[in-house]
């Protein structure tokens, strides 16, 4: 299976809505403490070589990012969200010194996570350590809209699926809001955990069953029709919950990674909800993703400076 | 206990060289301001390198590096060296001679024998490398690269010490010259990240961790940053809770919650931190205003002790206003908010290690209110009960004090106040005129102790004032006693500009009949134009004493209580004010509310700007309620909405030039008070303000002309003094400080002509 060093800690893997074999990697020196950042772009062999991997681009930067989103619209546009801060729009079509093509610095503090609307695809949203959540569309320099109403970290943010102007967040102040875009506040507030709120992520095949993912250690599934209760409570990790993805291709499956350095597999409808443990990360494994484009496909990042892509049941480190 | 924690800021490790940390709430803030605005001195953005070939991760090829870098010869040679370095890094190590960092490493190495592999080091080598590109290049180079993997190693074995349960402990490393902004970076982020993968551990642990990764890399970890919040203060609740417990059974108790219930139902419960927010302004309008306007009103506005209160109002002002920001109900609820607010409010004080009530606080006074049934509570309460609560209030202090003795709060915070004030220019000047040796050591002493001695000669003053408050003082020789009709004699003399003489008749005239509210106004309002507020605010309030209702008179002192920072009695003057108008009246609640909100005031007087527009009085309360929650902007405009109304007053041309400096407008403040100035050419206030705004500018020279300009017209005016004073030492006048000090006007208005 195709492995993947990068000079600096990893702190999200995504895969291209447009190239089967392309991934990102949003890195950061130190761990994200302090240090440099880099944006690495990634290519797959399609057939078995002597490299299975290689690297197709990468952007320095001068503070660590934390996370990373690709363009619904352009094949080769990504977003970057930088711990100082800003947002930075990188365009692979364009030789490196054009790049990045633009640079939005309106948060005050670190931005953590960042999300490409998949229905309204000019537009992205960032969540950041200044307790704010951004809207923002390719077109215009400044953020549309800001959403402040979580009292501490906004770690995550997540469009739903089906309707375009609804997102979901995830905070430090144990609450999951979601929001409506065209509604001044927002149009819900799940206390969702007693501990910080890592990560959130919509089933893709339900828009009102929202997942987060917490310190505490679990994960959560919700229906936003009925929060007084979860549907699903999944616990196995032994460490705080770190991100959560949910299957494009199946319902039932969400994928999951901890500061216990492993990555689970879960079904949340089966008395046993955790199917896979891949324990291939020697540090913490921060980043998962699951390819659109290719049903089975998996990538995590972590901590140790590894990127792995590997087939659903496979063994990640397997040569 | 985490809240002891909290508030002496952890303070197991003393950071050498970190800013003063006297006052534990003043850390509290540091931490809490300080991290906001980290993101300015972060590193410069990185031009962006090429796209570098396959596999050009691993490579250890300069070429590629010094090519695809912006790097100078210096980084080509670091990376040599760097290269070379597998080995000779623990060499290095070694060399250093500290046995503390040989066991620091052999406890990393130990926990992760696997980590550093040959190809780490390569790694770490360039990353240091292109690390280095950043502006801290300078300060880094010289260790060649190893403080970056120092660095890096140790930040390795903090993150993985959440994998034991053994303790971080504290290690002696080599200076590694981190910035002011990577210290903070370090400390913003590890607190916060620590709490995500220490989520087993207690608070305490997960702070000893980060405290301990903190001193090792010498960085002020008074608190931890944004990470140690949400968690904290829910302790904190709890402990208050604890402490209050015996006192919440007792019946006055539950009458003082109920009150306070009520109050807060009164005003909007949701936006209480709102509300808060806007309440708390005058206090950090009175930081503005001895920002912008006054290098040394300072010394007048703080009374001795004072001094420290205002530094620490101004810090837990700044603490409340963040916490305030927080919608959390709990956040709203918490009744250590509510302490802070009060502190920034200038309602309590810490004092000799005991918080007091102020002593100008009001009758109605919610702290009052409090103490009085706190007191009440206590005598019904049993024995145990009554040796828990009274130590109640200790406690907190003590938490709030430890380990500072009284005097060096004193001393620190002095000198934070002072250092705020701009003065630092001063000290500057003072320092290089030491240098050029144009002071000997001998007068440097004497002005040491001289300016000891003015120092608390003001502070004594300051307490005669505030001791005869309400008291009118009047002049020794007034010519007028005896006058046949004095208050004719004032107007005129009033009318004519001679503003001096005119608070002669006038005086006469009040002592002749103290009964007649016209002659006091007139009184108030002559002092305030000869820049005295506060025999303008005693004369007014006698004025009031005669003529309850008469607005010029609530007006006026609305205004002269803004000037002088009091908030809470601007707000009632500025009501009753409303409460008194014929056209208004109905639009103010008729029974006056315990305590004023600055908001509910501020909507009223809107309110009445909607319905008659046409009303400048409106809009210089308007203004004056603006300057009040710091909105500068919307004030000028309503300066301005009133000036269109009435276009030859002067006193609004001042007040549009003095709101226009506090919004660091200081070119236009100088327009404006020119027009005050052509309108009525001997008035004083105007005069000195024309000089402050000079100041502010750096243009000293001409700001001395326009104080001894004022002060030529009324000798009187201390705080022109003072501000004269300040002008001379900028401007290295030093040779006309002693004209200064005695007052030698003559001298003065030859040296400087306008």
């Amino acid at each position: 299976m195709p492995v993947f060093k990068t000079p600096f800690s990893g702190y999200s893997v995504k895969f291209s809505p447009f190239y089967e074999h392309r991934l990102a990697v949003a890195t950061s020196q130190n761990f994200g403490i302090l240090g440099n950042g880099r944006l690495h772009v990634i290519d797959l062999s399609p057939t078995p070589s002597p490299s299975p991997i290689s690297e197709f681009a990468f952007f320095d930067t001068a503070d660590g990012l934390y996370d990373l989103s690709w363009s619904e619209s352009h094949d080769s546009l990504l977003l970057a969200a930088g711990a100082d801060g800003s947002l930075k729009l990188y365009d692979l079509s364009l030789p490196p010194q054009s790049n990045p093509v633009r640079s939005l610095h309106e948060h005050s503090r670190e931005v953590h996570s960042s999300d490409w609307s998949p229905t309204r695809r000019d537009s992205f949203l960032s969540s950041s350590w200044d307790d704010s959540v951004k809207l923002w569309t390719t077109d215009r320099p400044a953020s549309v809209r800001t959403f402040k109403e979580h009292a501490y970290c906004v770690y995550s943010v997540a469009w739903n699926p089906r309707h375009a102007d609804v997102f979901a967040s995830a905070s430090g102040d144990c609450t999951a809001r979601v929001w409506d875009v065209r509604e001044p506040g927002s149009t819900m507030i799940i206390p969702a955990h007693e501990h910080e709120i890592l990560s959130c992520d919509w089933n893709k095949y339900d828009d009102c069953c929202l997942v987060t993912a917490a310190v505490d250690k679990t994960i959560r599934v919700w229906d936003v029709r009925n929060f007084r209760n979860p549907v699903a409570v999944l616990s196995g990790h032994n460490y705080a919950v770190r991100r959560v993805r949910c299957s494009p291709h199946a319902r039932n499956l969400i994928m999951s990674c901890s500061y216990d350095m492993t990555v689970c597999m879960w079904n949340y409808m089966s008395e046993d909800a955790l199917i896979e443990r891949y324990d291939h990360h020697s540090e913490f494994a921060v980043g998962v993703d699951f390819s659109v484009l290719v049903e089975g496909l998996l990538a995590s990042t972590g901590w140790d400076e590894m990127v792995y892509v590997w087939q659903q049941g496979m063994d990640p480190r397997a040569p | 206990m985490a809240m002891r924690e909290l508030v002496t800021g952890g303070a197991a490790c003393a950071v050498p060289g970190s800013s003063s940390v006297a006052n534990p709430l003043s850390n509290l803030a540091n931490a809490l301001i300080g991290s906001s605005s980290k993101t300015q001195e972060r590193l410069k953005e990185i031009p962006t390198s090429t796209t570098a070939g396959s596999h050009g991760q691993f490579n250890s090829d300069h070429d590629d590096f010094s090519t695809t870098l912006p790097g100078s010869e210096s980084d080509y040679q670091q990376n040599q060296h760097a290269d070379g370095q597998g080995l000779a890094f623990l060499d290095s190590y070694h060399a250093t001679n500290r046995a503390g960092l040989a066991d620091a490493w052999d406890e990393i190495q130990h926990q992760r024998n696997t980590y550093r592999n040959e190809e780490g080091q390569t790694h770490l080598t360039e990353s240091g490398l292109i690390y280095n590109q950043g502006p801290t290049a300078q300060t880094q180079l010289s260790f060649n690269g190893t403080p970056q993997k120092i660095l890096s190693s140790f930040l390795h074995s903090f993150v993985n010490s959440s994998c034991g349960d053994f303790p971080f402990r504290p290690t002696a490393l080599p200076v590694l010259g981190l910035t002011k902004g990577e210290k903070r970076c370090i400390r913003d982020r590890s607190s916060i990240m620590a709490r995500h993968f220490f989520s087993d551990k207690s608070d305490e642990f997960i702070n000893a961790q980060v405290d301990a990764l903190l001193c090792s890399l010498d960085i002020d970890n008074n608190i931890q940053a944004m990470g140690s919040l949400p968690w904290r203060f829910s302790d904190l609740e709890n402990y208050w809770t604890e402490s209050q417990g015996a006192f919440a059974t007792s019946p006055p108790a539950e009458r003082w919650v109920t009150e306070y219930e009520q109050q807060r139902e009164h005003v909007d419960p949701g936006g209480w931190a709102h509300l808060f927010n806007q309440q708390h302004g005058p206090s950090g309008w009175a930081s503005e205003f001895g920002d912008e306007q006054s290098q040394i009103t300072s010394v007048t506005q703080i009374q001795g002790a004072h001094i420290s209160n205002l530094a620490a109002m101004e810090q837990s002002r700044l603490l409340a206003s963040t916490l305030a920001q927080n919608n959390d109900p709990k956040f709203q609820n918490s009744k250590f908010l509510q302490f802070v607010s009060k502190m920034s409010r200038g309602e309590l004080f810490i004092e000799d290690n005991q918080v007091q009530s102020s002593s100008v606080s009001v009758a109605e006074d919610w702290a009052t209110e409090y103490k009085k049934h706190y007191i009440a509570g206590l005598s019904e309460t049993d024995q145990h009960a009554h040796k828990e609560l009274s130590y109640g209030p200790d406690k907190w202090v003590h938490e709030f004090a430890t380990g500072s003795k009284q005097h060096e709060l004193v001393d620190d915070q002095w000198a934070d106040e002072f250092s705020k004030l701009h003065v630092q220019d001063w000290v500057e000047e003072f320092g290089n005129q030491v240098g050029k040796g144009a002071l000997g050591e001998d007068s440097t002493d004497s002005w040491a102790a001289a300016y000891d001695e003015y120092l608390s000669e003001q502070v004594a003053t300051k307490r005669r004032l505030d001791s005869s408050k309400g008291i009118y003082v009047f002049s020794d020789m007034n010519p007028y006693v005896g006058h046949p009709d004095p208050l004719k004699e004032g107007q005129e003399l009033f009318r004519k500009g001679l503003l001096s003489e005119a608070v002669l008749a006038l005086e006469a005239e009040v002592i002749k009949n103290p009964e007649n509210a016209e002659g006091w106004r007139l009184l108030g309002i002559a002092h305030a134009e000869n820049d005295d507020d506060q025999q303008a605010i005693t004369s007014m309030m006698k004025a009031q004493d005669v003529d309850p209702t008469n607005l010029e008179v609530l007006l006026a002192l609305g205004v002269s209580h803004t000037n002088e920072l009091e908030q809470a009695a601007a707000l009632k003057y500025l009501y009753q004010w409303l409460r008194h108008h014929p056209k208004y009246g109905a639009l103010a609640p008729k029974e006056l509310p315990d305590s004023l909100y600055y908001a509910d005031v501020a909507r009223i007087f809107n309110e009445a700007a909607q319905m008659s527009p046409e009303d400048a009085d409106v809009h210089i309360v308007l203004g004056v309620l603006y300057n009040l929650s710091r909105e500068y902007d919307k004030a000028v405009t309503s300066f301005k909405t009133a000036i269109k109304l009435k276009p030859r007053d002067y006193s609004l041309w001042n007040k549009l030039g003095a709101t226009q400096a506090n919004s660091v407008q200081s070119a236009d403040a100088i327009l404006a008070y020119q027009q005050a100035l052509d309108l009525k050419p001997n008035y004083v206030r105007a005069w000195a303000n024309m000089g402050i705004s000079y100041a502010n500018q750096g243009l000293y020279e001409d700001s001395i002309r326009y104080y001894v300009r004022a002060l030529s017209m009324n000798p009187k005016a201390d705080n022109a003094w003072q501000y004269l004073r300040i002008s001379l030492s900028c401007a290295s006048r030093n040779d006309m400080l002693e004209a200064c000090d005695s007052r030698n006007l003559d001298v003065l208005q030859k040296a400087f002509p306008l």
